[in-house]
């Protein structure tokens, strides 16, 4: 037990080390990667807070100059901290804080077991896992969360968020697990998808009864839970800013997509192209496209609930309006836990090699298409579809594994054969 | 990864469905699947829970998807009042009349003889008339009137502008004399003209109506042209115009500016050398530009700015300049003649230093819809170029070319006020038709404001024909007309015909839709072979 508390001691002091360093050791690069736009959104960037908390601190409504579009709530916490053009350091101070509890939510997570058995089903090759450790490392030294990290964007408040709501309904605590989901909800809209799982999550993890209630009123209260916790927080946001029209800027922009900037998604060029007069039916369109996920996904894997967060935030650091390589860096901190199918999947080299290619290539184009002039905005948005496929063959292939892990418990004689669809 | 992907999943079978794993499948699992023992029937549980995962994605569909589609790709049609919008177009909903009110000044006569003198003229003009539109009416000024009960200028509006005053003064031969800057006219009568009160017709009445009628010929002619030119109905119109008269106004129409409440003058001095580099141009627009831009103050306003120009070279060289070359002089690459300020429309007046020859005499001319420029060698004199200017200017604003200044610009208000009526009135009826010929159109609600403000401005202009009033409405009216037409989100729905909507609603729908309706299909296959084989 001490072993394990000195080695995660360990871990956390050399994740923080690397990350001080390079805050330190070169200063320009957190200001260089917090204007890269494969980093920073439009409703993430750290910039654009700035420019929010300027205004906020000068007594002029933070949504005023159209730049700002994150939740009123982040206003008074950074005005706490001294200045971030005088004091960065207290800043880059909570940002490693901040991947710090998403890495220890990550190891709680992992050491429950929940991935390879959970209560409805337990994976024959439940053995083959990664340890916490293993798994934390891989997050806080994933070059994507690394590069998130120093860039500062305020997705890693949500990213923590999210761990930790999953890490709480994990041990069972479904209220704190519901708070934290209400709070990545309020401060990107999208993590409010997650709620099903979630509450099946919860359910089937939550410490055992001596008269159970029923799924139907478990669930009911969770999200009376939410719904309570969601209207407090964006009623202290009212009383903050003085007014709901933070609601439109905020939820509205990510809703409604004013702001075209580009970034690794799907979203920015097809609205460029789009015709005026369906530019609200497509929006439509994309929405439902990505909530439609939520519900078969979780019907079907009903067993494994957490792998259908997983597979959610795969989906959404694909197809959501705003995505950036922190959604990827927090799909990427799950996946291992599914250590135990990983050689049940068929496309990881091409996948890891495509995502790789794209990581590469798309800063080069993005280059070649804004400074230099010499391409275009197909440039870069070539190499964000080849981004995408990547990853949504990641995800679909890891969906593909964990299906057939079921079968084999279902149909052991099919073991090791190869199976097509008919 | 389309939505479908995840929905059949079939354990049934003893295979994975995953379309992302169809193409890849090696070719020897499908040699061995006819090896394998049958599978084992599929557990109803997961015959269920394929159906509700089906289900799931198209209770978003239906539920959410296509309320979606219907509200956000509904063409918004706000109604237009059609039949209005034709009336007026057709001119059924106004009969463009301007009744000119004719005062007569007859203080040395008696009464009953103005009164006569005054039933005789009135007859005398209307047998002159054929043109009801535009209508000449008599009537004796108060000093007559008021001792005359019930004179034939019943119903007189006291505020209406009066036309002109005739003044009958007594003289020795009979002539008419207009007075340069009141609308009066002087005419002299020698005793023998007044009328006996039995005669039905005088030499002196048939005298003055030859006169007026003389002097609004040109009026009644411009008011003629635009009613032919419009789509008023061809009853209404007057007999057809003579070919040379039908000329000299289309030249006057193209000629003229787009009315406007405010224009922008500019004068340009352009000089091909270092010299000279100022000309007194205040004093002289004081002295001979401001008089008459401030009788123009009811109908127009008028800004000015002026500007020297050192080395400009005209579009053309040589020192006679052909009449060809003309419409070239102007170097509109070079000289900067193109600052709208304000959005007024700019009347430019040019002076080119220089002593070039136009072929055929004078040397200046006008550039229709332009402004107006003139070849002069020495500028220490700006008053002749003055002149030259006021008289294009008044051709450019449209004013007719005979008459009094205060008659001129009398006539000009009604010209005007007359040509936007119609201008207006064309414009609703074309978007009418357009209503109706284009379904598919959206019409959105700031049209409909527009067309129900230039029909109200219309019907206001129409009752106040003739005056400042009628002016004013009008070109409202023309404008909210104009705007309502040309109405941007409009005109962007024209070029977007429904099979295009095709080919938005495909690449994009089309991947998706198909999984979804084709395991809909499969999924009522499976079933009523279940039900037949349970039977």
């Amino acid at each position: 037990m001490m072993s394990i508390d000195r080695r995660k001691a360990t871990l956390f002091g050399a994740a923080a080390a690397v990350r001080l360093l390079l805050f330190t050791s070169f200063p320009g690069l957190p200001d260089l990667l917090t204007a890269r736009v494969e980093i920073s959104t439009p409703v993430t960037s750290f910039k654009r807070l700035q420019e929010g908390l300027f205004l906020y601190n000068h007594n002029v409504s933070p949504y005023d100059g159209g730049v700002y579009h994150q939740a009123p709530l982040l206003l008074p916490l950074f005005s706490l901290l001294p200045s971030s053009a005088t004091y960065p350091a207290f800043t880059y101070l909570l940002y490693v804080l901040l991947d710090l509890l998403s890495a220890s939510a990550l190891m709680s997570i992992a050491e429950s077991g929940e991935a390879v058995s959970s209560k409805l089903f337990t994976s024959p090759r439940k053995d083959k896992r990664w340890s916490s450790f293993a798994i934390a490392a891989a997050f806080l030294f994933n070059p994507f969360t690394i590069a998130t990290c120093i860039g500062r964007p305020t997705s890693v408040f949500t990213t923590c968020a999210i761990l930790h709501a999953i890490a709480k309904a994990v041990n069972g605590n479904s209220f704190t697990a519901m708070f934290a989901l209400s709070f990545a909800a309020y401060l990107s809209m999208y993590p409010i998808l997650l709620f099903p799982p979630l509450a099946l999550l919860c359910y089937d993890r939550r410490k055992p009864l001596k008269n159970p209630e029923s799924m139907y009123s478990f669930v009911t209260g969770n999200a009376i839970a939410v719904g309570g916790s969601l209207y407090s927080l964006l009623h202290m946001s009212s009383l903050i800013t003085g007014s709901w029209e933070f609601l439109s800027s905020t939820y509205g922009v990510q809703l409604l997509l004013p702001d075209l900037t580009p970034n690794v998604g799907l979203w920015w060029y097809f609205f460029i192209e789009m015709f005026d007069s369906f530019r609200n039916f497509f929006l439509g369109v994309f929405w439902i496209h990505l909530s439609a996920y939520v519900a078969g996904l979780t019907i079907r894997l009903r067993r494994q609930p957490l792998f259908v967060l997983t597979l959610l935030l795969g989906i959404f650091a694909i197809f959501k309006p705003y995505p950036s390589i922190s959604d990827t860096s927090l799909f990427l901190a799950m996946l291992p836990l599914y250590r135990h199918v990983f050689p049940l999947m068929r496309y990881t080299f091409l996948a890891s090699s495509t995502v790789l290619y794209a990581t590469l290539l798309g800063p080069a184009f993005y280059y070649l298409w804004i400074y230099a002039g010499s391409g275009n905005a197909n440039f870069f948005y070539a190499i964000t579809l080849v981004w995408s496929l990547g990853l949504s063959l990641l995800t679909s292939d890891a969906l593909f594994a964990v299906l057939r892990d079921e079968l084999e418990v279902e149909r052991p004689d099919l073991k090791g054969k190869e199976i097509r669809q008919i | 990864m389309p939505p479908s992907s995840q929905a059949p999943i079939a354990p049934e079978t003893g295979t994975f469905n995953d379309q992302d794993a169809r193409e890849d499948v090696p070719a020897n699992a499908v040699s061995a699947a006819p090896k394998k023992k049958e599978p084992p029937p599929e557990s109803p549980d997961s015959i269920r829970q394929r159906i509700y995962v089906v289900l799931s994605f198209w209770a978003i569909i239906i539920i959410i998807g296509l309320p979606i589609w219907w509200k956000t790709t509904a063409i918004y049609r706000a109604s237009l009042p059609l039949d209005q919008m034709m009336d007026w177009a057709d001119g059924r909903a106004c009969r463009p009349v301007f009744p000119l009110r004719i005062s007569i000044e007859a203080d040395t006569l008696q009464d009953h003889e103005a009164q006569h003198l005054l039933r005789t003229t009135q007859h005398a003009l209307d047998d002159l008339n054929d043109f009801s539109a535009h209508h000449l009416r008599l009537e004796l000024s108060p000093s007559n009137a008021s001792t005359t009960a019930t004179g034939l200028s019943t119903g007189g509006v006291e505020n209406e502008e009066l036309a002109l005053v005739i003044r009958l003064l007594p003289g020795t031969t009979s002539k008419a004399d207009l007075q340069s800057y009141a609308p009066v006219l002087d005419i002299y009568y020698t005793p023998n003209q007044v009328p006996s009160s039995s005669s039905s017709s005088s030499s002196l009445g048939n005298y003055i109506a030859n006169t007026l009628r003389g002097m609004f010929a040109e009026e009644q002619a411009m008011i003629a042209y635009l009613l032919s030119t419009s789509s008023a109905p061809p009853e209404r119109s007057p007999k057809a115009l003579a070919p040379e008269v039908a000329e000299s106004l289309a030249k006057w129409t193209t000629r003229s500016m787009k009315y406007s409440r405010t224009y922008h003058l500019t004068f340009s001095l352009f000089t091909p050398t270092a010299t000279p580099s100022s000309w007194d141009i205040e004093a002289a627009l004081e002295e001979h530009m401001k008089p008459l831009l401030e009788s123009f103050a009811s109908i127009s306003n008028f800004t000015i700015d002026t500007q020297v120009q050192l080395y400009a070279t005209p579009g053309v060289s040589g020192n006679i300049l052909k009449k060809e070359d003309l419409s070239g002089f102007i170097n509109a690459a070079e000289w900067p003649l193109s600052p709208s300020i304000g959005g007024a429309p700019t009347i430019n007046f040019i002076i080119y230093v220089g002593d070039m020859e136009v072929e055929g005499g004078g040397k200046s001319w006008l550039i229709p819809q332009w402004g107006g420029v003139i070849i002069q060698s020495d500028i220490s004199d700006l008053r002749p170029a003055m002149l030259i200017f006021s008289n294009q200017l008044m051709s450019l604003l449209g004013a007719p070319e005979s008459g009094s200044l205060p008659l001129r610009l009398m006539t000009l208000v009604r010209v005007r006020s007359a040509g936007l009526l119609l201008k207006a009135s064309g414009t609703m009826g074309s978007l009418a038709r357009l209503t109706l010929a284009l379904p598919s159109i959206s019409i959105p609600r700031s049209v409909a404001d527009g067309v129900y403000t230039t029909i109200e401005h219309l019907r206001k202009a129409c009752d106040g024909l003739g005056g400042q009033e009628g002016l004013e409405n009008a070109r409202i009216a023309e404008e909210a007309a104009e705007k309502a037409f040309f109405e941007k989100s409009m005109v962007g729905q024209v070029y977007f015909p429904d099979e295009h909507k095709l080919a938005v609603y495909m690449p994009l729908l089309g991947p998706v839709g198909v999984p979804l309706v084709m395991t809909v299909f499969k999924e009522a296959r499976a079933w009523r072979k279940r039900r037949r084989g349970s039977r």
